[in-house]
């Protein structure tokens, strides 16, 4: 092309044509705004209702579960015996020593018990662990409600309770509590910390307790039930086959198999975003080319007399392309910014607590990235929106116009 | 010669082919007055629409200023018309989003050999040779018919180009405008050494051009 088609001539006859249609000009803009600001305050949330949840959930639990197969000829034994321990601790602790792809693991021993306060007394089960270990699984000190953390635990007699546990139980930090074993042994113990993952399933059942008084209590002085494991690629699922096809007389589950209804639900939320999201800025695109296409019908005898007088098709499609461009970048800054303060809002407004989350507002993701998302497909929507009505422009044959009156 | 043409013929094929215009072969000289004049139906018009390089669709050959116009590219053609042809038309075809002023600068804008401030100087200077002068600022559908005609002349001049052509500039006007306009044509052609076409049904136009073509039925009779 000999003479370029991106100058301020070209950009002001655009901008004029803008201005003579003021108010479509400026619905159209609404169009995009409102598109581009659904569209990010749908990602913040579904983004952040994911987030919060695979936090909760992926922090809270381990990633890899190997745990004692049930042996049904020694539970028909009777009352009183114990419980059944993983075999060969020492061969996984070995194998999981030399895989890469392991962040950290750590034993349990998690053993039926009944909690017994002055209120209320309610079966459940003790997960004994070494606070040393543990602290590379879980950071519970981000999760502390009140008293201490796994440090707490030093005292051989204190017990750590998830907040829904505690409050069934009707206590709180300093007071005392017994807890009585499937062999009959009981114990009184003092409520050191509570803690809250923010999930019904683990706050409702999940207790932190010594392991050597566990296993003192129980008889059973090397007993371990549980080897729980973090991962660093959790995706990477080859570690569990590996594991599956190694230790026979363990059951091995990951978090997949543990989770799955969260699972299913971020996919399910994911999809719902994205394609909420992408017919909104659809409909925000079908406005902007309703709009561009009724101009180019109304202004053909204009865009006919552009081209007689020396501008080319090239010229036409910019100066057309020009005003869905400045359209969409005024929608889309817009947007971003109402969709900051709608955020906002949500993320102010008070959530009753459900029975599977424990939260109190909304969860909100404040990423730039969802803003730059919105307003690079915002803009996108609207070039594409654009482009046809501007070809159709560039093909207004001047002749055809000239002779039709 | 500024413009020729050689046996140029034109077919409609809608609805069925016929021939509109029949080996038109002509000359075009600078300073003088051309007027094509004859019935509607005639073929005025199509051939206009040739000689100012808008259709190319046609069998013969078109040569304007030693350019064969068929063997531009398209993008060589919008430059070519830019900067050699000047149009007028029946209904001014001014832009209504800009004032008087804007609408003149339009074509050199487009050019860009000078800047804006000598674009803006020489449109100025246009209007005032064509008495408009007050009414540069104005925006265009506020003017009369005969006024817009004016500044549909001024921007038909801003590019000063060799070429005006002029589809029935007076068919929209009342008798007093046709003169005013007609008067104006006729100056630029003496002073400014143009070669200006017009398509007209006029009388008083074609009685008092340098030149003129009669068609009828798609051949001419000069």
């Amino acid at each position: 092309m000999s003479k370029q088609v991106i100058n301020t001539t070209n950009i002001f006859i655009a901008f004029q044509y803008l201005l003579a249609r003021k108010k479509q000009s400026f619905l159209a803009t609404i169009g995009v705004m409102l598109g581009v600001t659904t569209f990010i305050v749908m990602i913040n949330f579904m983004t952040g209702v994911n987030d919060f949840l695979d936090d909760a959930v992926f922090n809270g639990s381990p990633d890899i579960i190997i745990s004692a197969k049930q042996n049904k000829s020694s539970s028909k034994q009777g009352f009183g015996v114990g419980i059944n321990s993983l075999e060969r601790v020492e061969k996984i602790d070995h194998l999981l020593s030399k895989e890469e792809n392991i962040q950290s693991f750590a034993h349990q021993i998690i053993s039926p018990a009944i909690l017994v306060s002055e209120n209320a007394q309610l079966p459940g089960s003790i997960n004994g662990i070494l606070p040393s270990s543990e602290k590379r699984m879980v950071d519970l000190e981000r999760r502390l409600i009140e008293g201490k953390g796994f440090d707490g635990l030093v005292e051989e007699n204190a017990i750590l309770l998830g907040i829904s546990l505690a409050k069934k139980l009707q206590v709180s930090t300093g007071d005392q509590l017994k807890m009585i074993l499937p062999n009959g042994k009981n114990m009184r113990l003092k409520v050191a910390g509570i803690f809250s993952f923010g999930i019904t399933t683990i706050d409702n059942v999940r207790t932190y307790f010594p392991a050597q008084t566990l296993q003192n209590l129980l008889g059973q002085h090397d007993v371990i039930t549980h080897v729980h494991i973090k991962l660093k690629d959790r995706d990477d699922v080859g570690l569990k086959t590996e594991l599956s096809q190694q230790i026979e007389t363990a059951t091995i589950e990951d978090w997949k198999d543990a989770n799955k209804t969260i699972v299913i639900g971020n996919k399910v939320r994911d999809i719902l975003t994205w394609s909420v999201s992408f017919a909104l800025l659809l409909v925000a695109g079908f406005g902007m080319y309703n709009i561009l296409n009724i101009t180019v019908i109304h202004k053909r005898k204009d865009i006919a007399v552009l081209k007689t007088i020396g501008y080319s098709a090239a010229d036409i499609i910019f100066i057309f392309l020009v005003q869905s461009v400045i359209i969409g970048l005024l929608g889309a800054l817009f947007g971003a910014g109402l969709s900051y303060v709608i955020s906002y809002f949500i993320s102010t407004t008070p959530l009753d607590t459900s029975d599977f989350i424990i939260v109190d507002t909304y969860p909100i993701n404040f990423k730039l990235m969802y803003y730059a998302l919105g307003i690079a497909f915002g803009i996108l929507t609207t070039i594409l929106a654009g482009y046809f009505p501007s070809k159709k422009a560039s093909r207004v044959d001047p002749v055809t116009i000239i002779r039709g009156i | 010669m500024i413009l020729e043409t050689k046996q140029i013929s034109k077919y409609f094929h809608e609805p069925d082919k016929h021939q509109v215009l029949n080996e038109i072969s002509l000359q075009i000289a600078s300073g003088e007055l051309t007027s094509v004049y004859g019935e509607s139906g005639s073929g005025k018009s199509t051939l206009l629409y040739i000689l100012s390089t808008l259709d190319r669709d046609f069998e013969g050959r078109l040569h304007i200023l030693d350019h064969d116009i068929k063997e531009l590219s398209a993008a060589e053609l919008t430059n070519f018309r830019n900067k050699h042809i000047g149009f007028v038309y029946q209904f001014h075809y001014l832009l209504p989003e800009f004032n008087v002023l804007q609408n003149i600068m339009l074509p050199a804008m487009k050019l860009g050999e000078k800047n804006k401030e000598e674009v803006k100087h020489e449109a100025i200077m246009l209007l005032k040779e064509l008495g408009m002068q007050d009414f540069a600022k104005r925006p265009s559908y506020k003017l009369s018919g005969g006024q817009q005609q004016r500044v549909a002349i001024a921007r038909a001049l801003i590019n000063d180009p060799l070429l005006i052509v002029a589809d029935e500039p007076t068919g929209n006007l009342d008798q007093k405008n046709s003169d005013v306009i007609f008067d104006l044509l006729k100056e630029i052609t003496t002073n400014k050494a143009k070669a200006v076409v017009i398509a007209t049904h006029d009388p008083k136009i074609y009685q008092n051009s340098d030149k003129t073509i009669e068609m009828i039925d798609g051949s001419i009779r000069l």
